[in-house]
């Protein structure tokens, strides 16, 4: 019985030692949605930052997509097991604003001692996640879309890369098609109103939404059912029907389409980078949006996520949250982060340094999307999105226009019916909201 | 006075024999074997008095208790469970279909019938119904007819029988999403081998732009995954038809199929009957992850059954009021379905077997 005892105690004894350990430093939880590469991405990330200093500890727990991580957490939040940090994609940006569960970042890190300045993030980064000059969450992981192209197969349809207008544009992917060199010369995109209609309205300076796109108050409508969108959706609609553009559907991701060799473009987010590089096995190159002819083009809009701090917390792990925050914001780890992801560097200095670094030189494409983003002064029409009820409005949007470019519906009757179904919505944010930004 | 109390007790005892027959072809023909263990086990005084009272009872009558405490116990974990998973659920989502609320709950305002109103204003709802009923109906009838077809089948097979058995069971144990996924990806059109087939025989087969495609797939879909267990069903119903009739008629020159028609089929009535209802609410209430692997209610909303925005609405969009709305609707019309079909289908279904 005795060496039972003995061991017991040892036991015992190392137990309290290991806790004594992982208590010395504070552990917050950071829940994200970045899987495969991209995951294995921010376990790097996380594990530097760990590595760096002794004082805290931050586990980062992938929970699926963009949606179940948010709904996790709304879960959580309701039963008061929140995470201290969560990521959240740019369109959720009202609705965590709006919780009421949230700490805003420039706060947060103003008590903590390490205030941020604004002024460091690239502008359409700010214009989205800040509040009169006040960040309301940690910008993380913001892209763009670009276009994505098979050089091997414009160089056989006799062109040398894709013209800069979708009137050039257009006669490129039509001849690939027609001669013979890919069935399949442009895949549709998952998040096409993300890259076909909002950041074509932004790219053409066209409205979407009144009060500058919702920027100026929740009681904001869409206006997207006239002039240049109704044309850019029947664009779509004549893409699709005559197969130049392919929809890839359920079971296959689109941009496997293209990195398979199959497609020829796919206007994707740059983040996509990471896995064209793991995957293409052909002469690759990407551009700039295409735009419509004589217009000048205005700055995209950025997609990707952004880091929210949740309430009721103690005040040590806030101290952590801090601490991680300033980490993300230091000029290497947006460099390695940058250049590690496909994502674009959130601050100027970081893109500064990579530029310096001659990064951009090796790596042409990377440039793209930061180029893409900064060129010019933002308009009314450029600025950002600030739209209540996003999600809902999102797949009434997407059901309506593929309504339409599948030929259910008349183009013009699919986006009178998107836009009235998304006031609706956005009038229900606004009677739940009322007096709220 | 009496006497009629006496002709109402028989008539609840041959109801609840009734029950106790359908459940025990259901059972597969085993019968009620449940009451000689429990007689062992129970202390005397828990149980029926037997014959010796006079009052004529058996089956599944015959198995009641005296006494409250043991059996209120025996079921508290059911109800327990039945509690937590389904009554406080069910209260909460009625309760929520009338307010107006934030996804995190900072904000609630109670709007009356106004999540109701939007939902019976929306042509996207009515479309989702009507595409629902086709979906219901379709996959019933699919289910139904495959597994019969099987079970008849797999019934005139004496060699390997019992492999051919655990083959057809399998699919059931495939989780609903991977069987979505499964499927879509064989029938995607781009890539899919078995879409690449149909494409050779000629048809232009696309269910990401065909909503009628689309429909088939995820009627596909979920009978796949269905069948197996209407064919558990219909195997037992099967071998529980008595040996004798099915002699007897053979003797007469009936053919295979004609006895399974003649005499089989309408001595399974009762297990079909059941299997129909189990479909019915099958497919309005447990296919939203098949929908959802397999065409995510695409294209355009085309195969967007009622339960699948029930899922959509709450948990995608978290439009919580008008999800709680609609699953309160759905609840209603599972009620009336099941309702209905006991009122106007059970009654022509013969249970004296």
């Amino acid at each position: 019985m005795r060496p039972f005892y003995g061991a017991l105690a040892g036991a015992g004894a190392l137990l309290l030692a290991g806790m004594s350990t992982v208590q010395a430093a504070t552990e917050i939880e950071f829940w994200h949605a970045m899987s495969g590469a991209l995951g294995e991405r921010v376990d790097e990330l996380v594990k530097k930052f760990n590595d760096s200093q002794k004082d805290y500890v931050v586990k980062a727990i992938g929970k699926g997509t963009y949606d179940e991580v948010l709904n996790g957490t709304i879960a959580a939040y309701r039963a008061k097991r929140q995470p201290e940090i969560v990521q959240s994609n740019e369109r959720s940006f009202l609705t965590m604003v709006n919780s009421g569960a949230i700490v805003s970042t420039t706060e947060l890190m103003a008590q903590q001692g390490h205030p941020v300045e604004v002024s460091k993030f690239i502008a359409p980064v700010v214009s989205y996640y800040a509040i009169d000059g006040k960040l309301q969450a940690m910008p993380f992981n913001s892209s763009t879309p670009i276009l994505f192209y098979n050089r091997d197969h414009f160089k056989a349809a006799g062109f040398d890369k894709p013209g800069a207008t979708w009137q050039e544009l257009e006669p490129q992917l039509d001849a690939i098609k027609a001669k013979g060199v890919s069935k399949c010369a442009m895949v549709l995109p998952g998040d096409y109103e993300w890259s076909f209609l909002e950041n074509y309205s932004a790219v053409n300076d066209i409205p979407y939404a009144t009060k500058r796109n919702g920027m100026d108050g929740l009681d904001t409508n869409f206006v997207f059912n006239k002039g240049k969108l109704v044309g850019q959706v029947e664009r779509m609609k004549r893409l699709v029907s005559s197969g130049v553009m392919q929809l890839a559907g359920q079971g296959i991701i689109p941009i496997q389409l293209f990195t398979s060799g199959e497609c020829s473009t796919i206007i994707a987010s740059t983040a996509s980078h990471a896995a064209v590089v793991a995957a293409a096995k052909f002469d690759w190159s990407a551009a700039e949006l295409p735009y419509e002819q004589g217009v000048t083009p205005r700055n995209s809009v950025i997609g990707g996520a952004a880091l929210w701090t949740l309430k009721g917390h103690t005040p040590e792990k806030y101290k952590a949250v801090a601490a991680f925050y300033d980490f993300l914001a230091k000029t290497d780890t947006q460099v390695w982060w940058h250049q590690a992801t496909g994502y674009v560097p959130v601050t100027t200095a970081a893109y500064d340094a990579a530029k310096a670094q001659g990064y951009y030189q090796k790596n042409p494409t990377r440039e793209i999307a930061v180029v893409q983003l900064m060129r010019g002064t933002p308009s009314d029409n450029s600025l950002g999105f600030r739209i209540g009820n996003s999600n809902q409005i999102n797949v009434a949007i997407m059901e309506e226009v593929s309504a339409a470019f599948l030929g259910k519906k008349p183009v013009q009757q699919a986006l009178d019916d998107a836009v009235s179904r998304g006031n609706e919505a956005l009038r229900r944010y606004e009677q739940l909201n009322a007096g709220k930004k | 006075m009496k006497k009629m109390r006496q002709n109402k007790e028989t008539e609840n005892f041959r109801v609840s024999e009734k029950r106790g027959n359908a459940l025990a072809v259901a059972a597969g023909g085993a019968g009620f074997r449940l009451r000689p263990p429990l007689r062992r086990l129970l202390p005397m005084r828990l149980l029926p008095k037997s014959a010796g009272d006079g009052r004529a009872e058996s089956g599944l009558k015959r198995a009641h208790f005296q006494e409250w405490r043991l059996p209120f116990w025996l079921l508290a974990p059911q109800l327990f469970i039945l509690l937590l998973f389904f009554f406080i659920p069910s209260i909460r989502a009625l309760i929520q279909a009338f307010q107006l609320t934030d996804p995190f709950g900072a904000t609630t305002q109670w709007v009356g019938f106004q999540n109701f109103e939007r939902l019976f204003r929306s042509n996207v709802y009515w479309s989702s119904a009507q595409v629902t009923l086709i979906f219901t109906l379709a996959q019933n009838l699919l289910t139904l007819s495959v597994a019969l077809l099987l079970a008849f089948a797999s019934n005139h097979i004496l060699r390997g029988r019992g492999a051919y058995r655990t083959v057809l069971l399998l699919p059931y144990a495939i989780a609903p999403a991977i069987a979505g996924i499964m499927l879509a990806f064989l029938f995607n059109p781009r890539v899919g081998p078995v879409a690449h087939m149909l494409q050779g025989i000629g048809l232009d087969w696309d269910p990401n732009r065909n909503s009628w495609h689309a429909l088939a797939l995820i009627v596909m879909a979920a009978s796949w995954k269905h069948i197996c267990y209407n064919y558990i069903f219909l195997v037992a119903a099967l071998l529980s038809v008595p040996q004798s009739i099915l002699e007897s008629a053979y003797l007469d020159g009936a053919g295979p199929i004609q006895r399974f028609l003649r005499i089989s089929l309408p001595m399974i009535a009762p297990t079909l009957f059941f299997l129909i209802v189990i479909n019915f609410v099958y497919g309005l209430f447990e296919t939203f992850a098949i929908v959802d692997a397999t065409t995510r209610g695409g294209p355009a909303g085309a195969t967007s059954i009622l339960v699948y925005k029930v899922y959509q609405d709450g948990f995608v969009t978290l439009d919580l009021g008008s999800s709680a709305a609609q699953s309160v609707v759905l609840m209603a019309l599972a009620l009336f379905l099941t309702f209905a079909q006991f009122r106007f289908v059970e009654r022509r279904v013969n249970y004296s077997v």
